[in-house]
């Protein structure tokens, strides 16, 4: 059974949405909002998360082999099983994405697609260059090991990632309710996408929003609280090597600095983002926590139901 | 797809892309339209330990803060948006055109700003140590 590559299907469609959504910004004059450098920043990761994939495709590929090789079981390649297949992996990647958030070395690789201010269409294809190295192709394990064949799992994988690229846009208000409910949209990806304290650590499903409503990281947007994108600490370059990298930079500093301990060393890899040694930084739990100290009224309302 | 198919798509939809936003005049700097707009930049990057002062650059593109725990930082545009930071370890230089200030940052390694003379040579020196 041979699979497509649909993300690289997907590119010539990709360009053509995002020159349709910039003429619909441009003549309704609402939207989103485009800029030059920030644009090309996105485009570039994208390119180059492309090239990388190719490059360094078969590390994954490698590993996925060699389990396929091991597992007695074979679901085979009807559509059923295709269809589960695309289910159980929109979990897999709702796990792999939260720790993305809450673990810092998988948030090294994945900060860069949070790193633009902007939220459009470009904004999507701003992707990481260094998954292959936060070793989360581990939790596609289960699935090759239940019998999905590798390629139908990447398969399904590139579907996933091509449903995101729609819902990156502020042209599209609210879906139906019935589609908000079940499925990941334009208004609960900006939330994910949103530096407001309210917003941290939410959203992050894939295609079914069902999955943060389950696990409890579901938060709606709120009209009062507009979404700002971007980063807690938004970076002042545009260069893509430096938005690549950054992260993994700042873990070895942190890592190899003099006169810690060894747990803090391991700390500032595996703690989540914002966690420090000296308490000099904050996670997203102490920015939800003094956000409420400065404005309670926010208590208990959504994204701060916390203890 | 064919690799060189998918070269020209990638590398011809970019630079059209780009070429196209920039002709329709979307490379514009961010302009502050006063000191409190700054200093909400500001505030927003650091809730902590606010603006206690913002000067505004003639231009309005940049904004030099005094901070509340006695702090000095820079406000400067990034592209439409803004970035912030602290100016502890900079290195500032007068250019021709204005400053330019290099931080032990990663992540905003060197800010160029655009001032006027009298302007530049006051921020060099309220801003940090002059090289
Ligand atoms: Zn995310
Ligand atoms: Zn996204």
């Amino acid at each position: 059974m041979n699979y497509p590559d649909v993300t690289q299907i997907a590119v010539p469609f990709f360009i053509a949405a995002i020159v349709f959504e910039l003429v619909w910004i441009l003549t309704k004059k609402r939207g989103g909002r485009y800029e030059t450098r920030d644009a090309l920043t996105s485009l570039l990761m994208g390119a180059g998360n492309v090239v990388v994939t190719i490059v360094l495709g078969f590390v994954a590929y490698g590993f996925f082999m060699f389990l396929w090789g091991l597992t007695p079981l074979d679901l085979g390649n009807s559509v059923l099983i295709v269809a589960i297949c695309f289910v159980l992996d929109d979990l897999r990647y709702y796990w792999v994405h939260r720790y993305g958030h809450r673990i810092r070395w998988v948030w090294a690789s994945h900060v860069n697609h949070h790193s633009s201010q902007h939220y459009n269409l470009t904004t999507a294809l701003r992707q990481t260059w260094t998954g292959t190295f936060t070793l989360m192709m581990v939790v596609r394990a289960p699935l090759i090991l239940l019998g999905f064949h590798p390629a139908m799992v990447l398969f399904v994988g590139g579907l996933n990632l091509v449903y995101q690229f729609w819902i990156h846009t502020e042209a599209i208000d609210k879906m139906p309710r019935w589609f908000e409910a079940v499925m990941n949209t334009p208004s609960h990806h900006r939330v994910h996408h949103g530096r407001n304290p309210r917003y941290l650590d939410s959203n992050y499903a894939g295609v079914f929003i069902i999955w943060d409503k389950m696990f409890g990281t579901f938060v709606p947007e709120i009209e009062s609280d507009r979404p700002e994108y971007g980063l807690v600490h938004n970076l002042g370059t545009f260069n893509p090597l430096r938005v690549a990298f950054h992260e993994w930079l700042g873990i070895f500093r942190d890592m190899t600095q003099s006169g810690i301990s060894l747990r803090d060393r391991v700390m500032y890899a595996i703690a989540p983002p914002g966690w420090s040694h000296d308490g000099t930084r904050d996670t997203s739990d102490q920015i939800k926590i003094k956000h409420l100290e400065r404005t309670p009224e926010d208590r208990d309302t959504p994204g701060f139901n916390m203890r | 797809m064919p690799l060189p198919i998918l070269l020209v798509l990638v590398v011809g939809g970019i630079g059209a892309i780009a070429l196209v936003l920039h002709m329709l005049g979307l490379s514009a700097r961010r302009v502050f339209a006063n000191e409190s707009e700054a200093g909400a930049v500001w505030e927003s990057e650091f809730p902590d330990d606010p603006a206690r002062q913002v000067i505004l650059s003639h231009d309005h593109h940049a904004a030099l803060i005094d901070t509340v725990q006695g702090q000095r930082g820079i406000v400067w545009p990034m592209g439409a948006d803004a970035a912030a930071r602290y100016l502890i370890g900079a290195t500032i230089r007068k250019t021709g055109k204005g400053l330019n200030i290099r931080l032990p940052d990663f992540t905003a390694p060197r800010i160029s700003l655009r001032l006027d003379q009298d302007e530049a040579d006051k921020w060099a020196k309220t801003g940090g140590k002059r090289r």
